[in-house]
């Protein structure tokens, strides 16, 4: 519990940083485009929308669930990064002790704002695709989202849940769980809450 | 049982085969049919009379018709168009700030995303107001002037002018900031490119008033010259029917290269 605080308010401090760049930057823009520098006031806006996506993914992870079944996160290897309006910003949480081959019993990724989600997310909504023998088109929260069956490892078939929204793309792997459990797993995020953040 | 199935079988071949031949004769005479009315109906707005002696209010009506589809849904005649209403970057601005200052951070990244928007259409005007009106004589194509910016850092900013007298012309495209044309930059600065010289020889290295380039030709499409101007833009001349390389260079020459590189901000 008490890591739990520490975590929570490194996660302030950071996000203060961050505002503080955001006004900083918003400063700069004004002042360039106001005295004719147009190229400098879009570099400036770029960083903005930089600091603003970090933020937003802090604010995700902040989302996220203390615990994912009887795992709990590991919140020193919570990750915000990525390039905002390319491959996207990228948040990352682990949930359970990493096995010593490195093997994470759960993670969750949330890419935001990519271009390129959107256009996964539409190929994840074709009907077609969810017609595969490893596939299957389910329901997360009212949320449609795509269960794929992953290579099999021996007997034990690994299963990852994807669930689009836009241009941000949630993802849930847990290696150990059955296609039902990782339902389940997934029912537990915070899906709508989410949905709300990233649109 | 066998015998009717292969009779009905037979006969089903011929209906299909006589309805294929049918067919042609009378989509034909549908056309024609179609092509009289028509005509009828024009001559008639056209004349005021027609040979069917339509009176004026048919001649109205058929006026109509022509502009509709065969379900009668009429189609569209034309109109103005959308106002072109690039975002204010100020008012976006400040948009923005307001709601990151209340959390909102989807609103805040939208209005941000409009500001961008609007600052680098006024960048590519900008850009284009600065373009020579004509090129080696070829005046301007004022309406294919275009400015395409998503808003989205990867695809960037694009800015097309088109030069055009008689059958010979010039593109000028100007990309910037795009993510991928990061790469084609690196390549294309890095020296790297061989030079063939058995035969015909389609590309080489050159240079646009000391900026390293590439020139291509090919018969089918003419002369391509590729000019990375920094960092994170690439200018794109495309001519045909230019007779020589140095005229096409000699064109290229009256573009202000350093002017789109500082209004770029490029070093």
């Amino acid at each position: 519990m008490k890591s739990l605080y520490c975590f929570l308010i490194l996660l302030a401090a950071a996000a203060s940083g961050n505002a503080q760049e955001f006004t900083k930057q918003m400063t700069t823009a004004r002042t360039a485009y106001s005295s004719g520098k147009l190229e400098e006031a879009r570099f400036a806006m770029q960083q903005m929308m930089q600091e603003l996506d970090i933020i937003s993914g802090k604010e995700l992870i902040g989302l996220l669930p203390a615990k994912l079944d009887t795992m709990s996160a590991n919140t020193s290897a919570d990750a915000v990064s990525g390039t905002s309006g390319f491959a996207g910003v990228v948040v990352h949480r682990e949930y359970g002790k990493a096995k010593p081959d490195g093997d994470v019993p759960a993670q969750v990724e949330i890419i935001t704002n990519s271009p390129l989600i959107s256009g996964l997310n539409a190929m994840l909504s074709l009907p077609l695709l969810g017609n595969s023998p490893d596939q299957k088109v389910i329901k997360i929260s009212g949320y449609k989202a795509l269960v794929t069956k992953q290579h099999s490892d021996g007997e034990t078939p690994e299963f990852e849940v994807q669930l689009p929204l836009n241009s941000t793309l949630i993802t849930l792997k847990a290696p150990g769980y059955s296609q039902e459990k990782i339902i389940a797993l997934a029912n537990t995020l915070p899906i709508a809450e989410i949905a709300k953040r990233v649109q | 049982m066998q015998l009717p199935k292969r009779a009905g079988c037979t006969a089903l071949m011929f209906l299909l085969v006589g309805f294929a031949h049918a067919q042609p004769k009378f989509l034909k005479k549908a056309a024609n049919a179609a092509n009289n009315a028509i005509n009828n109906a024009v001559n008639t707005a056209v004349n005021g009379n027609s040979n069917n002696n339509n009176t004026g209010n048919d001649a109205q009506q058929a006026g109509q018709n022509s502009s509709s589809t065969r379900s009668g849904r009429p189609s569209n005649r034309g109109g103005q168009g959308l106002v072109s209403t690039p975002p204010d970057v100020a008012a976006n601005l400040t948009a923005s700030e307001d709601a990151f200052k209340k959390s909102s951070y989807g609103e805040a990244r939208y209005a941000l995303q409009q500001a961008m928007l609007g600052v680098e259409l006024q960048i590519g005007h900008g850009i284009l107001k600065m373009l020579p009106e004509q090129i080696a004589g070829m005046p301007k194509e004022a309406e294919a002037d275009q400015v395409t910016s998503t808003g989205w850092g990867w695809a960037g900013l694009t800015i097309r002018r088109e030069y055009q007298k008689d059958d010979k012309a010039m593109d000028v495209t100007i990309a910037n900031n795009s993510v991928m044309l990061n790469a084609l930059n690196m390549y294309l600065a890095s020296g790297m490119y061989n030079q063939s010289t058995g035969g015909q020889q389609n590309w080489k290295q050159t240079k646009l008033k000391n900026n390293k380039a590439v020139i291509e030709y090919s018969d089918g499409s003419g002369y391509k010259l590729s000019v990375p101007l920094g960092q994170t833009t690439l200018l794109l001349l495309e001519g045909v029917n230019f007779a020589t390389e140095q005229e096409f260079m000699n064109a290229a020459n009256t573009i202000d290269v350093d002017k789109i590189k500082e209004l770029l901000n490029e070093k």
